[in-house]
């Protein structure tokens, strides 16, 4: 018998409060991203960082010396672990299930933000493109700005619930509404 | 009428005016209004009674640093006690309600404590309540709490929400008075990141209640236009209702922002009060200075207020505190609140003047007595008069208000914060702020500034300065001018003496001159004695106001200098925050992140109960209908396991992916045991030590290929395990090339265990999965039917033919669903950690309750593991010491009662029979222990004095805490198939 095995986001339950259109403040969780642990090994650092800056169809974020996270959401996960692991010097654990990627964006994301994590958010400070780890709703996460007003959070997928909902109830006061991209 | 509303000025909106209650009766207010000043524009003297002695007490200032007229402010959940009416912004339909008196403020019962005073001074609880020593907790310290005490808290759930904030700032400035508006604006239009915090609902300070003319205007009408231009500024955040309470390491500011506390009625979707970690690469502190009440006797009655207050009262609020006042100071402040009386009409009938000679001159028609000084005040629930004297001649003066001014200390409460004592200086008269280094420095009236002019200047200079040290060109501010100021030097008068009535120094406690008298006499000299005996300084208001004429006091009494006194510590807070805002959001089941595997949904529907693991909720047992105790749930998994088969979420287990040529050698190193010759495609029990030669943690790891590993850890462990790893890695063996990466989160690990598991799992699996393809200790990634692709791992940890199945997270649920519908045949069910324990007791494994930090490998039997041939690993060197290898070492054995059916409890203690039981005959404890179906009967794991040498001998558990003493047998702790047969099925 062949198995009908269903993939079920952890954030599935969590987001069916939600209807209606996104308000100007809105979180989106992207469903089925691709996201690898990239690792260099002893020396290659500096070749690693410059051969992961020309991948395609991949952002990259820093995550400490030597370790990135590689996230595409048009690329699959072959593809992107093809490219990957032709960089010599490097190695590579999946996470597309162990992670969550969320983006949130609108007119007060900063205001919402200074509430979840106690890195400073100025566009002076943290520009766009920059991406670091940081605790975030008390659990670790990557945050990285992907705009003016676009932030996406990459947090580990067994505290996902629990950040979605103290990242909503911080939004409150800025009606921030919540759904998956593809919805 | 003697308090009352002028008809004109103040920075109130007259058109808006709103109807609040106090003691149930309903009052008038207007907008801009706090509790106080409406109370006072109603006439309302009286508000509250004093701590120990219940005195009737009105108002002594218009600002945070105030001791009595402490309220309860709302009703129901929201009611909050010990509310400073000078503070709390008024707003329509507000309940407020007195404190500490029964049955009425007017007529208090507790008053009585007054004319026992003689009998109730500093030490008297000490000193009487001590014997019977077990009467204080029942007895004593109930009857004081009821007769004295503050207001009541409501002890339901508070039903608003709290948030906490991080703000980063080039420059906070704390304080929006003359110093801080100057200093903002100075940084703001330098180009700085500026935040300007102020505790008042208005922003302006002393600029709102001085009569003065800056740049031709009124000061209040130059504090709203600076503060319009800063709001201008992208650049600079106001924080008005905030007040900074504390400064903590590396340049952080607590402080909490009152977000709706003046609302009538509160948005759902606002928090009540929000915390704020504010960041500054500099702060200047503009937070003022205090004005000092003088000590003399009576000065507690309602009516007496600083003269700073009362002009605070009529030019900010239109409020005139009295309709005929007296004046007691001894320097400039009192003769400015004179002058402003008389301008407004308002009759001033004697300025007395503690001072032989002075400079000021008191406004026409007003008599000053020089050289004179209050020794007695009139009147009941206000001041009525006053008796003056003056070169031993007492007099009578007619007064219903006195405004008293002992001169002004600096605020430096924040500066002193982290370890710094404020300094003396005999030229102010005042204890000063400490230099704390470059980054925090105090401007204006804070730094002893003493005209309105000196803080904009202050203000302005010390914000160009720090521009200049961050990189900004300052801006060149031009100073208006200012028309009108007073001079506020003074000459200090500490205590007025020979006073027959109480002359109080901390107002809050009900601290007076006598007081600190006696702790002088027995020997409490030291200031921070001093506090304790008497109290002074230890109430909601810590000392603001009291805590300066203290030290001057007990200086006089020991005949040196305050500076050679000094002051108690200042800690954080500045003034007192909620446990609402320290918690924030934080509450309830958000008082920690929830962690939930992969598998919960499944566990769910299938009638799991949860247990909290760290932050983890792991299945404890599912319970099936008709199973009344969890125990019938648990010894029905433990049977169908070892029958049938069963399924376990693992998933909580810590999973580390480890790369590298260096892979097997550093893990050669970390275990105790061997693992350079792991195969690929198996998997090994590995056994980590501390360097101390102490077990760190255990689990088992696989090698998937040549340099690609996983390793497991216990669920507890898992971020520990990994810390370790990064720093044996960075810093014992860089030479070895090996990265490492936390993927617990990417798998949900599945226990497929029994005899029955390879019958079920060959129905969900594509690959040859027999005992010879797939034997004992085999990893392999496997292909599931349908084409998803998974990990494979042949270990136990039941003592059951058992496969640990890992899938993508997302598929988790599917797959375990899958699982139990290949299953329903063999009659499998799910199991949770509570069975899960239960067969890891039968066999003998140990977890953290056996490796608690204590045990070496040969404590719990694993001695064996220790590959003494190898180089080196972790805790080899240390685990050879003597004390690791004593005979006597407590270890690791199995116990069953001597009578079946008596149950053996985890924790318990273990005694030789008929010994004593006493701590001096313990032999060792019950680590584990359980009711095992499978054998019938209860089973423990214990660590026993010389145990593996004791297999036979009778001993008994004994459990002080429930009071009872089982007789055991010492046996293996291996209490089912010791020959492994059922693993290798």
């Amino acid at each position: 018998m062949a198995l009908n095995l269903l993939h079920r986001h952890v954030l599935e339950d969590h987001i069916l409060g939600f209807h209606g259109g996104a308000n100007p403040n809105h979180l989106s969780v992207v469903r089925r991203p691709v996201i690898f642990s990239v690792l260099a090994h002893a020396g290659r650092e500096g070749q690693v960082r410059e051969a992961l800056a020309k991948a395609e169809d991949i952002a990259i974020r820093a995550c400490g010396p030597s370790e990135w996270l590689a996230v595409s959401q048009t690329a699959g996960a072959e593809h992107v672990a093809a490219q990957l692991s032709a960089i010599p010097g490097v190695s590579l654990a999946e996470q597309s299930d162990g992670k969550v990627l969320m983006a949130i964006a609108g007119p007060s994301v900063r205001r919402i933000l200074a509430k979840c994590v106690a890195v400073d958010l100025h566009p002076d400070v943290f520009a766009e493109g920059q991406s670091a780890n940081m605790m975030c709703c008390h659990v670790v996460a990557n945050l990285a700005r992907t705009g003016a007003d676009t932030f996406e959070i990459i947090v580990p997928r067994s505290f996902a619930g629990s950040v979605f909902e103290e990242l909503t109830e911080m939004g409150r006061e800025h009606a921030l509404t919540a759904s998956f991209l593809d919805a | 009428m003697t308090s009352y509303r002028l008809d004109a000025g103040g920075a109130i909106n007259r058109a808006q005016a709103l109807t609040f209650t106090f003691d149930g009766q309903s009052f008038k207010g207007l907008d801009g209004d706090t509790v106080a000043s409406a109370l006072l524009a109603n006439d309302q003297m009286l508000m509250a009674r004093s701590f120990k002695y219940h005195r009737p007490r009105g108002v002594v200032t218009a600002g945070s640093s105030e001791p009595n007229a402490l309220l309860t402010i709302g009703s129901g959940l929201r009611a909050e006690p010990n509310a400073r009416a000078t503070v709390t912004e008024l707003y329509d339909g507000l309940v407020t309600t007195s404190q500490n008196r029964w049955p009425s403020l007017k007529t208090d019962i507790g008053a009585v404590n007054g004319l026992l005073s003689p009998f109730l001074g500093a030490g008297f609880y000490y000193k009487t309540f001590m014997w019977p020593a077990s009467f204080w907790e029942k007895l004593y310290e109930p009857l004081i709490r009821r007769a004295a005490g503050l207001g009541k808290l409501v002890l339901q759930p508070d039903p608003d929400r709290y948030e906490k904030c991080w703000a980063h700032c080039d420059l906070l400035v704390i304080g929006a008075g003359p110093a801080g508006l100057m200093a903002a604006l100075v940084a703001g239009r330098s180009g700085a990141r500026v935040i300007l915090a102020d505790e008042s609902f208005t922003l302006g300070g002393s600029l709102l209640s001085e009569n003065v003319a800056i740049g031709e205007t009124p000061a209040s009408e130059f504090a709203k236009r600076t503060i319009e231009e800063l709001a201008s500024l992208p650049n600079v955040t106001l924080m008005p209702r905030t007040t900074v309470f504390g400064w903590y390491d590396d340049m952080v500011f607590g402080a909490v922002e009152r977000v709706q506390k003046h609302v009538a009625s509160p948005s759902p979707d606002l928090p009540m009060e929000r915390l704020w970690r504010i960041v500054a690469k500099r702060a200047i502190l503009a937070s003022g200075a205090e004005e000092r009440p003088l000590v003399f006797g009576g000065n507690d009655k309602p009516g007496v207020m600083t003269a700073g207050a009362v002009r605070s009262y009529l030019n900010r609020y239109g409020v005139a505190v009295g309709s005929r006042l007296a004046i007691f100071t001894n320097g400039g402040s009192g003769y400015r609140t004179a002058a402003d009386l008389t301008a407004r009409g308002i009759k001033v009938t004697a300025i007395i003047d503690a001072r032989q000679q002075a400079p000021d001159l008191g406004p026409d028609g007003v008599r000053v007595i020089r050289n004179g000084a209050v020794v007695a005040t009139k009147g009941r629930h206000r001041l009525e008069s006053l008796i003056a004297e003056r070169a031993g001649f007492q007099e009578v003066i007619d007064c219903d208000a006195l405004a008293m001014s002992g001169g002004w200390s600096p605020i430096v409460h924040l500066m002193c914060q982290r370890g710094a004592k404020p300094i003396w200086s005999e030229e102010k008269q005042a204890f000063m702020a400490p230099n704390v280094g470059g980054a925090f420095v105090a401007a204006g009236g804070a730094h002893g500034a003493d005209t309105i002019y000196a803080c904009l200047r202050d203000g302005a200079a010390k914000a160009a300065a720090m521009m200049g040290e961050l990189g900004f060109s300052a801006y060149q501010a031009t100073l208006p001018e200012v028309e009108g100021e007073y001079d506020p030097s003074f000459a200090p008068v500490w205590y007025v003496p020979g006073a027959k009535d109480k002359a109080f120094v901390d107002f809050q406690n009900d601290v007076h001159v006598g007081d600190l008298g006696i702790a002088q006499r027995e020997g409490f000299r030291h200031i921070e004695h001093t506090k304790r005996y008497t109290t002074s300084g230890m109430a909601t208001d810590q000392g603001k106001l009291g805590n300066v004429n203290t030290a001057g006091i007990v200086a006089g009494m020991r005949g040196v200098s305050p500076a050679e006194i000094g002051t108690t510590t200042f800690r954080p807070f500045y003034t007192p925050v909620s446990f609402g805002a320290l918690a924030g959001a934080a509450r309830g089941e958000h008082a920690a992140p929830v962690r939930t595997s992969p598998l919960h949904g499944w566990a769910k529907k299938n009638g799991a109960t949860f247990v909290e693991s760290g932050l983890w909720y792991r299945s404890a047992w599912f319970a099936k209908e008709g199973e009344k105790t969890w125990r019938d749930s648990v010894d029905r998994e433990v049977l169908n396991v070892r029958a049938n088969a069963g399924l376990c979420d693992v998933s909580t287990l810590g999973k580390i992916e480890i790369f590298g040529a260096g892979a097997a050698e550093f893990l050669n190193r970390v275990y105790c045991n061997g693992f350079l010759k792991l195969p690929v495609g198996k998997a090994r029990y590995g056994l980590m030590l501390r360097e101390d030669g102490i077990v760190f943690d255990d689990g088992t790891t696989s090698r998937l290929s040549e340099q690609h590993y996983v390793m497991t850890t216990t669920t507890a462990y898992a971020a520990e395990v990994m810390a370790h790893l990064e720093f044996c890695a960075q810093t014992f063996w860089p030479e070895l090339d090996v990265r490492f990466v936390f993927v617990t989160d990417e798998w949900a690990q599945m226990s497929l265990a029994g005899p029955k598991a390879r019958i079920i799992l060959s129905r969900i699996v594509e690959d040859d999965i027999s005992n010879v393809a797939f034997s004992f200790l085999a990893v392999r990634t496997v292909t599931l039917r349908g084409g998803l692709k998974a990990r494979l791992f042949r270990i136990s940890f039941s003592g059951e033919l058992a496969y640990e199945l890992a899938v993508p997270a997302g598929y988790g649920e599917a797959v375990a669903d899958a699982i139990m519908e290949a299953g329903r045949e063999e009659a499998i069910c799910a199991y949770g950690v509570e069975a899960l324990n239960v067969l890891r007791i039968e066999k003998g494994f140990v977890t953290h309750n056996e490796l608690d930090g204590r045990t070496t490998a040969d404590d719990v039997g694993l001695g064996k593991m220790m590959a003494m041939q190898k180089a080196d690993f972790i805790g080899k060197r240390l685990s050879t010491r003597f004390g690791l290898t004593a005979a006597d070492r407590l270890q690791l054995v199995g116990l069953k009662p001597v009578e079946a059916d008596k149950e053996i409890k985890a924790g318990a203690h273990l005694l030789k029979e008929n010994a004593k039981p006493s701590l001096a005959n313990d032999q060792g404890f019950v680590s584990s222990a359980c009711f095992s179906p499978t054998l019938g009967g209860f089973i423990a794991l214990a660590m026993l004095k010389s145990g593996r040498e004791r297999t036979g001998e009778h001993i008994v558990v004994w459990d002080a805490l429930r009071g009872a003493e089982v007789p055991a047998e010492v046996c293996q702790p291996v209490f089912f198939d010791p020959d492994n047969t059922r693993l290798h099925l």
